[in-house]
């Protein structure tokens, strides 16, 4: 079946089984590797996408369900790594192995976008990408300064 | 000699990318045209025009270097911690730095330069020395490390990437540094040693002319070092960059999505394979009816494979299976699962279940077993004791369940192996090819990449071996093999289920005067004996311990912490019921039995303890439902030599329900003569503190039928960041050692620590792990 895909505001024309999850055609047809796959049900949070701002676990999320949708991966974050999340995260050196943390960003720009200055609690909440190194704690610092980061480059527009 | 027919354009476009930039990338066969991954970082590049200093340094024209890295990046940072230790001697420009995976396949063409061999000093308690590098007692069987290959050790595992690496990736800087003196010395007729180097740029001051690396380089790799076994490396108290907090290089690809995984790798050509295994290992394929899905989309074809062989897998039997091949992964594994199987299970494999099995350990421990200590007049201690205190501990097997599931990518022609794989033994993959294929090492080519996680799983097979073999049957087509989630549980090795039962004998005041430690494992488990052989640490007069062992099936390897992990359980558990039975506190117990020892040691481990207990306020009033408990990591500090001591305070709280949380961690350390990154060693304690915390709390695999039952993540648990201690605090202490690694066994005092805290807050002792399928709640 063929359908088309809005993947970080490019238009892609797919032609696969409707049913295909939405990471293997993010990854397999359209070419973006920044999602992972881990484990297949929809629990680590490893292939975590944005579908119209919504994260999403796109292993278990049917691919043509988001045709018409506004899909957002890691690499449609930022043009140059520096969002400032990722500037956090770079701050921090948060990752150890890397393999977690596209979906871990992913779930942080959900929690970032809704609520500009989340608790650790609100983060404890939102945020449950599995990440076996365990960079949680720098993760943590990390959407802190992201929002400190956020908040103020909103406050300069602002002015 | 230009093996890689990358073009001198190409090579241009990545030696000149700066560090923050660098690409991790692939050579791609030649008959593969039109690569889709980048060529630049191919491992074994060489161009005429920019020729290495040495085997671990390129400098570009534009004062790039490039420092070849052996081991694996996996998280823990060796990349960057490697590369820093050849750049302190370099001397040049930090910021210009670009790590390269190291080519095993010229290690298996090239020798090791006899000046690299010497390891110099008086081992490790030299400042001065090149410590206790521990690669020089292996065999060269490709197996177990090369001790003359070219790199050496192209292992990553046991902690061991910087204590082995450190002393020679030091002389490979430092050898390159002086023949860069030397070609400026002869370029302007000076003597070399009226010349600095400082940040890449070589100074001559008296005259005030200065040239840079990347301008002398050329000139650097036709100047021989005249005598490069006088060359020394320097200490730590001349360190400018080592020692200093260093960001990681290769996280700005972390953060965007471009580090190329092997599970990203893509090839002309390539087609992938998902697999079944027979669930119980041993096992194999009676029959698959492939004419059920032939007609499926994208479909190739379906390929058996027997089981790997065990000579290839350090002995471990795992299981046959069957392939299916298709243009993409999602048709392959779709189409498996709806492929007709039968398995041929053997018979006394399925009669396997965990209960079975730990009834069988426990049952080994009243055998004589094998004793591996045995000091004092035993039995008359007892005998003589005021109290007796016995407890018998256990711990599951456990999986690495690293995110990243296995694969790998293989392309075998008639006269060459291609594999594109993560892998922390890359020489053991590279005899694994050979011996499947026929094809000789030297013509296999291993394209690194980063692991999604590592923590002892590669290199201990089958995934590299299933994708060789199956790669082998479809010479010419680069086959990517991707396990599922579930697939992954059945290709791991595991840490071995172990039980133990420990006996002492206190005398009046509490102290114990006779102790019996027995461990029981299946035979071919990794380390039990570890961190009991030598002494039982902690001082009791009349010692024995002893190994038991069963036959088991489940094929076991090296997990992060290996035998230490449940053996520190067992023993740091133990001492908190002896100090419990004695009423003594816990801190104060341990301290006095350290300081009743001579071990070589002993005043760095009381260092540790009474840094962590201060760092922690032990003794101060907690509420209601929280506790303090502390627990000493080591390994090494038994003997002579290199050591890495820790102390940890772990302030625990249970609520009522039971729900237990870890508040706080408070870590002193010990930095030996100097740490190499101290960042990357804060990282790797927080990382091994939650996962510790994972094995105390949530993780465990048991046998049903004699397959593994929990075999995905709802089942499997791993904590999140809800979990995490919100407080951890590190402290590093000085000491007299080189560090003999801190990468895989600090933090498994979490694991007695949530137990005794779980005591001290309900009055309840449990003692087989994990604590979360225990009742906690209280009161």
């Amino acid at each position: 079946m063929a359908f088309v895909l809005t993947v970080n505001g490019a238009s892609h024309s797919v032609d696969v089984d409707p049913q295909t999850p939405l990471l293997w055609v993010i990854r397999d047809q359209i070419g973006l590797t920044g999602t992972k796959f881990s484990c297949g049900i929809g629990q680590c949070g490893a292939c975590t996408v944005h579908v119209d701002g919504q994260p999403t676990r796109s292993c278990t999320f049917r691919a043509d369900m988001a045709a018409g949708k506004s899909i957002t991966t890691i690499e449609g974050l930022s043009p140059d790594g520096n969002h400032p999340i990722q500037l956090a995260w770079k701050e921090l050196d948060a990752p150890q192995c890397g393999y977690c943390q596209s979906g871990m960003i992913m779930s942080a720009l959900a929690l970032l976008s809704r609520n500009p200055n989340p608790s650790d609690a609100d983060i404890d909440a939102e945020v449950t990408n599995a990440c076996r190194c365990s960079s949680y704690h720098r993760v943590r610092k990390a959407i802190h300064l992201a929002a400190d980061l956020m908040n103020a480059e909103r406050g300069g527009s602002d002015e | 000699m230009n093996r890689s027919g990358m073009d001198r354009r190409e090579f241009l476009a990545a030696t000149s990318a700066t560090s923050a930039a660098f690409v991790l990338g692939f050579w791609v066969p030649p008959r593969t045209a039109n690569a889709q991954v980048p060529p630049t970082g191919a491992s074994w590049y060489e161009d005429p025009s920019t020729p290495e200093i040495n085997a671990w340094i390129v400098i570009a024209p534009d004062d790039t270097v490039t420092i070849r890295i052996a081991q694996t990046e996996l998280g823990q940072g060796v990349w960057t911690s490697n590369a820093m230790m050849v750049c302190e001697e370099l001397q040049c420009d930090w910021t210009r730095v670009r790590p390269q995976y190291a080519s095993a396949n010229r290690d298996a063409r090239e020798m090791a330069p006899e000046w690299t061999l010497n390891v110099m000093g008086n081992g490790g308690t030299d400042p001065n020395g090149g410590g206790e590098p521990g690669f020089g007692n292996r065999a060269r069987t490709g197996v177990q490390g090369i001790p003359d290959s070219l790199y050496r050790r192209m292992r990553t595992n046991a902690a061991s990437s910087v204590k082995d690496g450190r002393y020679y990736l030091q002389l490979a800087g430092a050898e390159a540094r002086e023949r860069l003196l030397l070609a400026a010395a002869e370029q302007w007729s000076v003597p070399a040693a009226e010349l600095r180097a400082m940040d890449s740029v070589i100074t001559h001051a008296a005259t005030g002319r200065t040239t840079t690396y990347g301008a002398i380089a050329h000139l650097a790799a036709a100047t021989p070092h005249p005598n490069p076994e006088a060359i020394t490396i320097k200490p730590p108290d001349q360190w400018r960059l080592l020692g200093t907090e260093q960001k990681n290089l290769d996280v700005p690809m972390k953060v965007t999505g471009e580090t190329i995984y092997a599970i990203d790798v893509r090839v002309p050509g390539m087609k992938w394979a998902a697999v079944k295994s027979c669930p119980v290992y041993g096992g194999d394929v009676r029959s698959y009816d492939f004419e059920a899905i032939r007609d499926r989309p994208g479909v190739r074809s379906a390929q058996q494979f027997p089981i790997p062989d065990p000579a290839l897998t350090r002995g471990r039997v795992f299981s046959g299976g069957v392939a299916v091949i298709a243009d993409t992964w999602y048709q392959a594994k779709t189409a498996l699962d709806q492929m007709p199987i039968e398995w041929e299970i053997p018979q006394k494999q399925a009669a396997f279940n965990t209960a079975n099995m730990h009834e069988a350990l426990l049952a080994a421990l009243d055998e004589p077993g094998r004793v591996r200590v045995d000091q004092g007049d035993f039995d008359a201690a007892f005998a003589g004791a005021a109290k007796v205190v016995e407890a018998t501990y256990s711990t599951p097997y456990l999986p690495r369940a690293r995110m990243e599931p296995g694969n790998a990518t293989v392309l075998v022609t008639d006269d060459r192996v291609d594999i594109w794989i993560g892998d922390q033994s890359p020489q053991e993959t590279r005899f694994s090819a050979s011996q499947i294929t026929g094809i000789p090492e030297q013509n296999v080519y291993l394209h690194m990449c980063h692991l999604g996680g590592g923590f002892g799983r590669n290199g201990n097979g089958p995934q590299a071996e299933q994708a060789i073999m199956i790669a082998n049957a479809n010479r010419g087509t680069p086959i990517h093999l991707l396990w599922t989630r579930e697939e992954d549980f059945i290709g791991t090795t595991y840490r071995a289920m172990s039980v133990a039962r420990l006996r002492a004998g206190l005398d009046a005041d509490g102290w114990p005067i006779a102790l019996d430690v027995r461990i029981g494992m299946q035979e071919g488990g990794f380390g039990p004996d570890a961190s009991f052989n030598v002494t039982s640490r902690y001082h009791v007069p009349n010692y024995r311990f002893s190994t038991h062992t069963t036959d088991f099936h489940v094929p076991v390897g090296t997990r992060r912490g290996v035998g230490q992990a449940a053996n520190e359980f067992y023993r740091e558990s133990f001492i908190d019921e002896l100090a419990h039975a004695a009423g003594r506190d816990p801190y104060l117990y341990r301290r006095e039995l350290l300081a009743r020892t001579n071990l070589p040691f002993k005043d760095d481990m009381i260092k540790a303890l009474d840094m962590a207990a201060e760092m922690s306020g032990w003794g101060t009033p907690l509420p209601q439902g929280k506790a303090r408990a502390i627990a000493l990591e080591e390994r090494g500090a038994e003997v002579e030599g290199s050591a890495t001591i820790s102390a940890m305070v772990h302030t625990v709280s249970v609520n009522r329900e039971g729900v237990v949380r870890l508040e706080r961690v408070d870590v002193a350390h010990d930095m030996g003569f100097g740490l190499i990154n101290p960042l990357s060693v804060k990282k790797q304690i927080e990382g091994q503190i939650t996962w510790f915390y994972n094995d105390a709390m949530h993780q465990a695999c048991n046998i049903v039928d004699g397959r593994i039952d929990e075999n995905n993540f709802h089942r499997f648990s791993l904590s999140r960041i809800d979990e995490d201690p919100p407080e951890i605090n590190i402290r590093f202490f000085e000491s007299g050692h080189w560090l003999i690694g801190m990468g895989h066994d600090r933090g498994t005092s979490v694991q007695s620590a949530i137990g005794d805290a779980v005591f001290q807050i309900t009055g309840k002792r449990f003692r087989d792990l994990p604590f979360g399928t225990h009742d906690l709640s209280w009161g």
